[in-house]
């Protein structure tokens, strides 16, 4: 049939710079080089809205086939549609080959370009005629992350039976949300959500849990990639460790406890925290005595498992075959720190919300009662459940967010989290005033406006107003700001402070992003491919993304982009076949056979 | 209180200097920021609001753009850049001419090219008038070999000049600082303040005009305070001395170095000297925040400024030398800068800020116990 229509090539760019990248002039004179097409015309300089001209053009070259080429190919297509229906021209044969959808604007591949006119002239799939051996893909996935995002797409993958790899940094999955005690708006459990979840994973027959592992490097082609996992020595046998906890007793080593975010310390032999997953013990290199080189080993003495710790263990590598990757590395908060006019490192009772999510946790270092921050006899700043607690809280908005100064972009979650954090002071200090400072209140999704309300009718005074400073008399902290609603200048006293910082990219996220060939945007946060249109897929073909290194989100937004990315792996394995970024062979092998092709499927008809 | 809404009136302020009046979000960190607040004395976002919103008639009697004196911490900590402190000087610009009746002042502000050709035929008529009414240029020098100056140009009438210029100019500032009273404290409508209060206060606002007192508790900006009060007294005496004593001052005996003629001009010169180019080297390289962002008038005045002054000590250096021509020249050329400068920015630009600073001190203040007042008087009624 092919060989009887006679195609003309329209190459459409609007103008709008997203071709920018691409070497037009090239695939103008690579489209003209097809015998089988009779014309070529260039949007930039073809009358197309000029109907009359365009159809004496077609009359002309006798055309009865169009391709429309280029970037968003279906703005022109019914200009094309009209002048065909007006010829009595079969409407089914303009074509439309649109560049957006390959990836390629962004890396300005033009020969992929040419690859792709090249099927488009002759009617055929890219994929279908790549050699077999590259069509090929590995069914297997690797997660990279374990948080909520992780852990919710690699269970997805998992219970469609398909083998999953979940990689974690640190010595345990579950990531922030482990870290809550209830999560807004519905004020659940955080522990009762996940905790089932983490178990899932540690016992499901088809994940790979890695944990304290790195990614090292990936090669390959997508649904082909070989990835290099580095596993740091936890040096306890994951196998043989039965959790019992005698071997920290009488370590004496000793750290901050990533988990309570330094809050508290552990031993050097520790859990990260007692529902953990893998529930085992590991050991921290640095704070080890023995590793460090001086003379130690009481837990391998005090460990009831014969060879169960191994002091002496290296780290190791392992390499991967996976077809997709999800990545879902997550975030970190902002470094206080950087805002010094609100004392948060000078004043022990200037707290970060994460801290204060860890204090309030009654699995956190004084079993959710809220106190000062207060020295042990050593001279360390840290939580415990014998001190008092404070009769007035301040809580801080947007710090770190929002500010030309440090990160412009609004955090999003961080409105909604200072609401529950104060209702939490509420819940556990009936008589505690509450004193929460905002610049506008961003209540966005379903149920949080009534949850704000709820919030206001508990009594905590929301006051309009970005503070100043924090500073310190004798006994009190002293919030100076504006109170916008109460047209007056306020100097509150509190005993606390709570400094809701804003959420960032997680450490070496830009480094896994590179690896993977993801692109990111000026605040570090991972390019998803459409904003609108396909949010969990990137630029690098078989890369995902999923929960916060996509940009700030809630739990609920974080789970659905993780059953999505999860689908989306699902369709490729379905699909066995991906389509490349770079087919790797030359562009003549492309074009004989896409020609050759046709011309097969034209004889079988 | 129902006042209507003029949507011009962002375009006009664009004029008086500010860039952008649409960036502030209104987050109240600016006013938390500024150590002169107080807790009913509420700027800068208040009045950027008023600005925002085209109230008019709320801009005109808001004096608190008075009470800032461009530390530039506000505008150091903008979360959105929006420079509140340039947006307070745009205001200050701005009010000044709002209180000027003539409207001379609006046109110097809002326009380089206004300002630039007042100038020029202010320059040109003081030529023109050493040229018709000048005295000999005589070549003969004293017996210790100065120039004879007041020959050429007679101190009694300079000074005579000087007085007429100096009355004119009161007459102007005077009814522009009694339009300011009118604006800001009588068309209040929501503060009455008792008769008392007008002698209880005055003396805290000329206080506050003799030392600045109220600048040095700004942040970090001592040094700052400092400098601006030197400028201050600075202009003080020389007018006092160029008023008052002028034939003192221009005398054609060349006194001996120590003598206090020589050495107030030589301090007040340098003074002068120094403070101009720091300001210009300043305005040049923007990394202060008072310094990032220059209006004409700005330009204008530290350049005159420099002029006047450099040309005053170059008179001094040929007069004492006994070179009579150049002497004569940089004499005209001296008036030349002086007057335009004296005649343009006292009574209708920058240097009214000197009236009108602790004029709004005066007024924020009464207006401050007004209202405690009024609140005591609540309260013990509810008691
Ligand atoms: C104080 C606070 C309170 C909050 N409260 C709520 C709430 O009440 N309700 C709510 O809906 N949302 C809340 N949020 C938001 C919530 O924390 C996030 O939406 C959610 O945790 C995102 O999950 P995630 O899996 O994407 O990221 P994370 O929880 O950050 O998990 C990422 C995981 O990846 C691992 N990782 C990172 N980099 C690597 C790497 N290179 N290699 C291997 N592993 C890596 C990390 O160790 C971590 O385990 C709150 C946030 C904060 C800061
Ligand atoms: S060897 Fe290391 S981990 Fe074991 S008890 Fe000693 S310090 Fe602790
Ligand atoms: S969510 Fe709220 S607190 Fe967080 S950055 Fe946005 S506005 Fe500020
Ligand atoms: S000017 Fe800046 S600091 Fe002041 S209210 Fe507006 S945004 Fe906030
Ligand atoms: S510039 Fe300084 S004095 Fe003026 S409003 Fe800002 S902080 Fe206050």
């Amino acid at each position: 049939m092919r060989t009887q229509e006679t195609t003309g090539m329209f190459l459409y760019h609007p103008g709008n710079g997203h071709l920018d990248k691409l070497n037009f002039t090239e695939l103008f004179a690579y489209s003209e080089s097809h015998e089988d097409v009779a014309v070529v015309w260039d949007s930039k300089t073809f009358p197309l809205w000029d109907i009359e001209y365009l159809k004496s053009q077609i009359q002309k070259y006798k055309l009865s086939r169009i391709i429309i080429a280029g970037y968003d190919t279906g703005m022109v297509k019914p200009i094309f549609a009209r002048v065909f229906s007006n010829l009595q021209l079969n409407v089914e044969n303009i074509l439309l080959e649109d560049f957006k959808e390959h990836g390629i604007l962004e890396s300005g591949n033009t020969e992929l370009g040419k690859a792709l006119l090249s099927c488009a002239i002759y009617n055929v799939a890219l994929e279908d005629i790549l050699p077999d051996e590259e069509k090929k893909v590995c069914t297997e996935t690797l997660i990279i992350g374990a948080g909520i995002a992780g852990i919710q797409a690699a269970l997805e993958i998992a219970n469609a039976n398909h083998k999953v790899h979940l990689i974690e940094r640190t010595g345990t999955i579950g990531g922030h949300m482990a870290m809550f005690d209830k999560t807004f708006p519905t004020l659940d459990c955080a522990a009762c959500i996940l905790t089932p979840k983490m178990v899932e994973i540690g016992q499901h027959p088809s994940i790979n849990l890695l944990t304290y592992s790195e990614v090292q490097s990936v090669t390959g082609t997508p649904g082909n990639f070989k990835v290099k996992v580095l596993q740091k020595a936890r040096r306890v046998s994951l196998s043989k460790c039965i959790g019992c906890g005698s071997c920290a007793e009488k370590c004496p080593g000793k750290a901050r406890s990533e988990f309570d975010v330094g809050t508290t310390f552990r031993k050097a032999i520790y859990i990260p925290f007692p529902q953990a997953v893998p529930n085992k013990y590991l050991i921290d290199a640095e704070a080890c005595r023995y590793v460090q080189g001086k003379k130690c080993g009481v837990c391998v003495k005090n460990c009831p498992v014969p060879g169960c710790i191994d002091l002496d263990e290296k780290d190791s590598e392992i390499e991967l075959c996976v077809g997709n990757i999800i990545i879902a590395t997550g975030f970190k908060t902002f470094e206080a720190t950087k805002l010094a006019n609100y004392g948060y490192g000078s004043f022990p009772n200037v707290l970060t919300s994460l801290e204060f999510e860890r204090l309030t946790n009654a699995a956190g270092p004084t079993e959710g009662k809220i106190t000062f921050r207060t020295q042990n006899k050593k001279g360390d700043w840290i939580f415990s459940p014998q001190s008092d607690s404070p009769e007035r809280v301040g809580i801080i908005h947007c710090v770190g967010s929002r500010d030309i100064n440090h990160n412009q972009y609004c955090s999003r979650v961080c409105c909604m989290y200072s609401l529950k954090l104060a209702h939490l002071v509420k819940e556990k200090i009936p008589d505690a005033e509450v004193y929460e400072y905002y610049i506008d209140m961003r209540s966005f999704g379903k149920g949080y406006e009534a949850f704000y309300e709820r919030i206001k009718s508990e009594g905590v005074h929301l006051l309009r107003g970005k503070p100043a400073e924090v500073r310190m008399d004798e006994n009190n902290l002293i919030i100076r700001s504006e109170d916008i609603d109460g047209r007056r200048l306020l100097e509150q006293k509190v005993d606390m402070v709570i400094l809701s910082v804003g959420l960032e990219p997680a450490a070496g996220s830009a480094e896994i992003a590179k690896l993977c060939g993801v692109t990111t945007d000026s605040d570090g946060w991972m390019d998803e491919a459409n904003y609108v249109t396909s949010p969990v897929n990137t630029f690098a073909e078989g890369v995902l993304i999923a929960g916060l290194c996509q940009g700030p989100k809630d739990i609920p937004d974080t789970v659905a982009q993780a059953s999505a990315a999860a689908s989306e792996v699902l369709q490729h394995i379905v699909r066995t076949s991906m389509r490349k970024n770079i087919p790797e062979l030359p562009l003549a092998e492309i074009r004989t056979r896409a020609k050759n092709l046709s011309l097969k499927m034209e004889d079988r008809k | 209180m129902s006042q209507r809404i003029n949507p011009e009136l962002k375009k006009e302020l664009l004029k008086f200097g500010a860039k952008d009046w649409n960036d502030c979000y209104h987050c109240g960190n600016c006013t938390a920021t500024c150590q002169l607040t107080e807790r009913e004395i509420l700027f800068p976002r208040k009045a950027i609001r008023q600005a925002q919103m085209g109230l008019t008639e709320s801009l005109a009697s808001n004096a608190d753009p008075w009470l800032c004196y461009y530390c530039g911490d506000c505008s150091d900590t903008c979360p959105r850049d929006a420079n509140p402190g340039e947006i307070m000087m745009t205001l200050r610009r701005y009010l000044t001419s709002v209180y000027d009746w003539t409207g001379f002042s609006g046109m110097l502000y809002k326009s380089a090219k206004a300002h630039i050709v007042v100038m020029l035929v202010l320059f040109l008529s003081v030529v023109a008038a050493f040229l018709i009414f000048g005295g000999p240029m005589i070549t003969e020098l004293t017996s210790d070999g100065g120039v004879r100056l007041n020959t050429f140009a007679p101190a009694e009438i300079i000074a005579g000049i000087d007085h007429i210029v100096l009355l004119t100019l009161s007459f102007f500032l005077l009814t522009n600082m009694i339009n300011m009273y009118y604006k800001v404290v009588l068309k209040d409508k929501t503060v009455h303040i008792p008769w008392y209060l007008y002698f209880t206060e005055i003396g805290e606002a000329l206080l506050n005009f003799g030392t600045q007192l109220r600048f040095s508790k700004c942040n970090k900006s001592r040094m700052y305070w400092f400098g601006h009060w030197f400028l201050m007294i600075g202009y003080v005496t020389m007018f006092v001395l160029i008023i008052f004593f002028l034939s003192w001052f221009q005398t054609d005996n060349i006194n001996v170095w120590y003598h206090p003629q020589r050495l107030i001009g030589y301090i007040i010169t340098a003074g002068f000297l120094f403070g101009t180019i720091f300001f210009m080297i300043g305005r040049i390289r923007k990394k202060k925040q008072i310094f990032k962002h220059s209006h004409h008038s700005d330009w204008i005045f530290v350049v005159l400024l420099f002029l006047v002054a450099f040309s005053g000590i170059l008179i001094h250096i040929f007069r004492i030398n006994g070179l009579p021509f150049a002497t004569y020249y940089t004499y005209v050329a001296h008036l030349a800068f002086e007057i335009p400068m004296v005649v343009t920015f006292v009574a209708f630009s920058k240097w009214s800020h000197l009236a009108y600073r602790p004029l709004a001190i005066y007024f924020s203040n009464m207006k401050k116990k007004t209202r405690e007042l009024q609140l005591k008087s609540k309260l013990s009624v509810s008691y």
